[in-house]
């Protein structure tokens, strides 16, 4: 398995295939976007931070890639684009074939099948706003020339043995590291990218926005207390953090087994520190698997490391696998 | 203009009228909320028996999913071999054209992109006429994605009515557009968090559990300002109610409305 690590300028990827990075993913932002569409993104990341600015940028940082042996995706996992950006997302589509890249991470059906059209000289990915949630949305992209499926976030370790047991061969990632969250990436059609410090601090994600909640029953003597529990429910998203270090590592042994290619780090943004502790600790892991550990001995060791690393215990609503923790709580 | 009704189970057939000449029937968001054979079965003889058009409502699925759906296609095309189906799961669009190729596939809502979330109201006249176009429009007014439907056998595309209006200038005027009232559907889980949610002792479990099929019995009503209006969580998906119809409707860009008598859930 590859650590498929964000990248975000020509400066980091020394350090972070030092660190055991496999592969990169990455975008670019340029002006001529941001003036047109200042709240919308073209791959799923907001304006600032996580993007390279200039193609030519992007280039050197692929020749030096490629000069250590790895390979980077560019995304351009909108879900949608319309017929009005096709100029730019042409300019984008030119700009990351000459700069090398080896492969386009997609969501839009549109776009898939302009590339197909034009020929363009790079695999394509799909996005884990795909929702491929079964054997046979992956044989659907395989037919469409998809070489590598990036699996939705919500689906349990059971499902993927499931879906990788049935789908016809080809290339797969999942998450392991931050960013999870209660929605489907690709079924929400929230705006993220208008928390802007020219619109009001309230504009935060959506998903972790702190809501008055009302039940609605149709039993007119539900009690008090049950009622305080499903609102209670229904609040506890917004007291986490998508990003407070959110990690699926326990699941490495069970990906390992069923041939999972690639292990993709959340993080584009994030400063070099934060990157390189996540390669680092699963590299760190996947060493730890080739010495052939049992399932409960890795996982006990991948808990032990999560701690040390990120000085946190592990939590079941940052748990990618939270049937993991279940499972271990009915065994204790 | 053609005008259906939208129920998820028999129980809601009460909402048939002369109002209607298409029943949609079954699931959208969940797939533990597939209907059991007897309530298709049951649906597409109340649809036969008021001369209804019949559209067979899938949600996204897994591989658990797919093999009831596969069960249920098998019923649908032997009772009414050119119904539609709403897929909102590619895999399930692939099961069609492979083994059922006479039902004839409609892209869900859960497919065609846009983007819902409310919140966008409080700056939406703000932004830049070329940001404010996208958030209207959507991919098929891309030649090369129209092409695409047409290869899979699409010819009918399925619409929420966003609040921020809706654009289909330049979409393909050969591609059918049906319009959902008024319930519009925003996002959806599968750590649902109706699942269980009257168990205190399960209040933390937030992943891919069995349930109780809770969301039958509740709802909840979800209110911050910065959202402009209130969303209700069903089950695993959020909606927000636009009753007001759109441009797209009085320019005839939309051949179908869709009343959804209560939430799709």
């Amino acid at each position: 398995m590859k650590i498929l690590s964000p990248l975000d300028s020509i400066e980091e990827v020394d350090s972070l295939a030092r660190a055991g990075a496999g592969e990169f993913f990455c975008g670019v932002l340029e002006d001529s976007w941001y003036e047109k569409y200042p709240v919308i993104s073209i791959n799923r990341r907001p304006a600032g931070k996580g993007h390279f600015r200039r193609f030519d940028d992007l280039k050197e940082a692929v020749a030096k890639a490629h000069g250590l042996g790895i390979p980077v995706y560019f995304t351009l996992n909108e879900h949608y684009y319309t017929q009005a950006q096709y100029d730019l997302i042409r300019r984008y589509l030119d700009g990351a074939t000459g700069a090398g890249v080896d492969a386009f991470i997609l969501t839009d059906f549109g776009l898939l099948q302009f590339i197909k059209e034009q020929r363009y000289p790079a695999a394509m990915h799909i996005s884990t706003g795909g929702t491929v949630f079964n054997w046979r949305s992956a044989a659907f992209f395989k037919q469409l020339g998809a070489s590598n499926i990036t699996f939705p976030r919500h689906l349990s370790i059971a499902e993927i043995e499931t879906i990788t047991a049935k789908m016809p061969p080809v290339d797969t990632t999942v998450f392991v590291l931050n960013s999870r969250c209660i929605n489907i990436d690709g079924f929400c059609t929230f705006q993220h990218g208008l928390a802007r410090k020219e619109v009001p601090p309230m504009f935060k994600n959506a998903c972790m926005l702190p809501f008055e909640v009302q039940v609605c029953s149709s039993d007119q003597s539900l009690p008090f207390m049950r009622q305080a529990c499903m609102i209670e429910r229904q609040r506890i998203w917004e007291r986490v953090h998508v990003d407070d270090h959110p990690c699926g590592a326990c699941a490495l042994w069970e990906f390992k087994k069923l041939g999972i290619g690639s292990l993709k780090v959340v993080g584009r943004g994030n400063p070099i520190e934060r990157k390189l502790c996540d390669v680092n600790f699963l590299k760190t892991l996947l060493a730890r698997l080739d010495e052939s550990p049992g399932q409960a001995e890795f996982r006990s060791s991948a808990r032990m490391l999560y701690t040390a690393t990120y000085k946190r215990a592990c939590r079941a609503a940052m748990c990618y696998y939270p049937e993991v923790m279940a499972a271990q709580q009915e065994g204790s | 203009m053609e005008q259906a009704v939208y129920i998820h189970c028999s129980d809601q057939l009460r909402y048939l009228s002369d109002d209607f000449t298409r029943l949609y029937f079954g699931a959208e968001f969940c797939e533990r909320l597939i209907p059991p054979r007897l309530e298709l079965q049951t649906a597409l003889r109340s649809a036969r028996e008021r001369s209804l058009g019949f559209t067979f409502m899938t949600p996204f699925v897994t591989n658990r999913g797919l093999e009831q759906l596969e069960e249920l296609l098998a019923v649908l095309e032997q009772s009414l071999p050119d119904a539609e189906v709403v897929v909102n799961d590619w895999g399930v669009l692939q099961l069609l054209r492979s083994e059922h190729p006479r039902l004839r596939p409609v892209l869900g809502r859960l497919l065609n992109k846009s983007k819902r979330g409310p919140r966008l109201m409080n700056i939406f006249e703000q932004l830049p006429a070329e940001t404010k176009s996208y958030f209207q429009g959507s991919n098929l007014d891309v030649p090369a994605a129209v092409r695409f439907l047409a290869q899979q056998g699409i010819s009918r595309v399925e619409f929420d009515n966003l609040l921020q209006g809706l654009n289909l200038e330049g979409t393909d005027a050969g591609l059918h557009k049906s319009l959902y009232v008024p319930f519009a559907f925003i996002s959806a889980t599968r750590f649902c968090l109706s699942a269980n949610c009257d168990d205190p002792v399960k209040m933390g479990s937030i992943g891919i559990f069995p349930c109780g099929r809770e969301c039958l019995k509740y709802s909840f009503n979800l209110y911050n300002p910065v959202m402009t209006l209130p969303l209700i969580r069903r089950g695993n998906a959020v909606f927000f109610i636009h009753e007001t119809i759109p441009d797209a409707v009085t320019r005839h860009q939309v051949d179908r409305i869709v009343v959804q008598p209560e939430l799709p859930v």
